[in-house]
């Protein structure tokens, strides 16, 4: 009888022990997080267009019922094509003829060898534009050279292009993610932002609190101040937390909308191979700052092509 | 008693040293993870590891079982449920696609599993120690209902069978946990497997409800990954299983087990 009491107990405290060590918050994604609400979110926009803008519209454009959208994209428009007239200029811009838009933003792509799903890529973030009425541009920036793949150094590549053009907003985007939700407006808000919050590859759920990586939109002169983002991330993975260092090293602090609106769709892909030096990369992050940047930015520009839908920076890293 | 158990050994086509009777109890937690670590490799590879751990449940079914004392299946359940939950807990959960509540809710369903089975095996050990199984209703007249287990050589009364898998006999007193402990492990592995799949694999929403692995594809390329799709896999072999198991309770044991209780409704109508 007292033998199995005895056993009770020590079963009890093996459940016990078990539910402590699994309820760590740190092991698990989250399916709700801190965001801005929905009727808060114009509050929160940063109204600044492009300094290069000439608009003939007498009226201001509306987004009221842009962020109310509950309409939710079918991924599979990459398969279709654009409509006739869609009145996107050479370089991939895009200025709304009807009212004056209050947001001028750059998206910045880091691109290679990934031709066709470029192509679903454009065709549907350019009907997904259609519904935002915002000026933008797509830049997609290819590395030409053999090397890993440095999405960061890209992507400083495609910011100064896109400082260069007098963007005061630029969103940093991955080419395999599709925004789902018309009312996710690419705009920046006033302090930098996560826009890939909720993706379907990650089941909805957003990884970790601080996972800035994916879609991101910020203001040119915060990117300016965090000095861009490192150059030295060869492969895939940590420059996304490099950045996040570097912004609370300047005391952003970031934010993001609802999951709702938050949805991306990512495409299946083969992993890319993971870049050897970036834990020990990211764990002097913040002392790079100021050295590893914009301010650093030496590469080689084989060509700039003005596509009808896009702009092709080529450089060779 | 001991010459009477059948080992691994017996089972096997070819005779090896019979003094391995410990081994039986401990291959499994070996032999399982090996097999699930080589099934990793790629697709194929999966599929013919698949197929020849059910063609090897086949087989042990075709087996006379009536001797089958060995400690082997029931300690390949166990050696199953352990590395399942240890794949769940370590690789799926690190992935951090998971959330907490969704992680609670399979912990429980698992601590109930736990408990059914625990109680199962608890009250048919009891029977064991106490001889004979004489149920409430047991009656000397009606033997065509009463049998005896060769296995663990008792005598127990109607709806009973001996479960190499669970090492014991299910009887009257512990059908109940039986069946219960089947549904909840049936439970625990729907939601483990797809909480996995839909993590390891490109999941979509089906009906705007709930979340169902779509796409697959990109499983291998990574060892982790690999490893916890192979798991699910066989998982949801698992759950196949548990699932025919359900179902034959449901057709034959379930309506000979209430058939009492109806006729007693009965009686009460009539009267």
């Amino acid at each position: 009888m007292r033998c199995s009491y005895r056993k009770k107990i020590i079963y009890g405290v093996i459940t016990i022990l078990i539910f402590i060590i699994f309820s760590h918050p740190g092991l698990y994604g989250r399916s709700s997080y801190e965001f801005i609400e929905k009727h808060n979110i114009l509050k929160y926009l940063h109204e600044e267009v492009n300094v290069n803008l000439t608009s003939n519209a007498f009226t201001n454009c509306d987004y009221h019922d842009i962020i109310n959208d509950e309409t939710t994209l079918s991924p599979n428009l990459i398969e279709g094509d654009l409509v006739e007239g869609h009145g996107i200029r050479d370089g991939g811009e895009y200025i709304p003829q009807d009212c004056r838009p209050k947001f001028s933003t750059a998206i910045i792509v880091p691109y290679r060898d990934r031709a066709e799903q470029l192509r679903g890529f454009l065709v549907y973030m350019h009907t997904f534009f259609r519904r935002q009425r915002i000026h933008y541009r797509i830049f997609i920036i290819e590395q030409v050279d053999s090397r890993p793949f440095n999405r960061a150094k890209l992507l400083n590549i495609g910011a100064a292009a896109a400082i260069n053009a007098g963007f005061p907003c630029i969103v940093l985007h991955d080419v395999d993610l599709l925004p789902l939700r018309p009312s996710n407006l690419y705009a920046c808000t006033k302090q930098p932002r996560h826009m890939s919050s909720s993706i379907n590859k990650f089941r909805f759920v957003l990884p970790y609190l601080t996972l800035f990586g994916g879609v991101i939109s910020i203001r040119t002169s915060q990117y300016k101040m965090v000095n861009g983002m490192s150059n030295e991330y060869f492969g895939w993975g940590a420059e996304d937390d490099d950045l996040y260092s570097r912004l609370r090293a300047c005391n952003f602090k970031i934010c993001r909308f609802g999951p709702e609106i938050s949805q991306y769709h990512m495409f299946s892909h083969k992993l890319q191979r993971k870049g050897k030096l970036r834990s020990d990369l990211l764990s002097f992050a913040r002392k790079r700052m100021a050295a590893d940047g914009l301010s650093s930015l030496h590469y080689l520009e084989v060509a700039t092509v003005l596509h009808p839908l896009f702009t092709h920076i080529m450089v060779d890293l | 008693m001991v010459s009477s158990a059948l080992t691994i050994q017996d089972i096997l086509p070819f005779r090896a040293n019979n003094k391995k009777v410990d081994m039986d109890a401990f291959l499994p937690f070996i032999v399982l993870p090996f097999l699930l670590l080589i099934a990793t490799i790629s697709r194929t590879i999966t599929i013919i590891i698949m197929v020849v751990i059910g063609m090897g449940v086949l087989y042990v079914y075709t087996r006379p079982r009536q001797k089958n004392r060995s400690p082997f299946f029931f300690s390949w359940t166990m050696s199953s449920a352990v590395t399942m939950f240890l794949v769940f807990e370590i690789i799926i959960l690190g992935l951090l696609e998971v959330t907490q509540l969704e992680n609670f809710i399979f912990l429980l369903l698992l601590a109930c599993t736990c408990y059914f089975f625990y109680k199962m095996k608890a009250i048919a050990d009891f029977e064991l120690a106490t001889g004979s199984s004489k149920g409430k209703e047991y009656s000397p007249v009606l033997t065509s209902d009463s049998y005896y287990c060769q296995v663990c050589q008792i005598e127990v009364n109607e709806r009973f069978f001996h479960s190499i898998w669970w090492d014991c006999c299910v009887l009257r007193p512990n059908y109940v946990y039986f069946l219960a402990g089947q549904i909840c492990a049936f439970a625990t592995l729907l939601f483990g497997t797809n909480l996995g799949l839909t993590t390891v694999c490109q999941p979509f929403i089906f009906y705007g409800l709930i979340l169902l692995p779509e796409d697959c594809n990109d499983a291998y390329y990574e060892f982790d990954l690999s490893l916890g799709f192979v798991t699910c896999v066989y998982g949801v072999g698992y759950l196949f299983v548990i699932a025919l198991v359900l179902i034959r309770q449901l057709l034959i044991y379930l309506p000979k087990y209430s058939e009492p209780q109806w006729r007693k409704l009965v009686n009460v109508l009539n009267v």
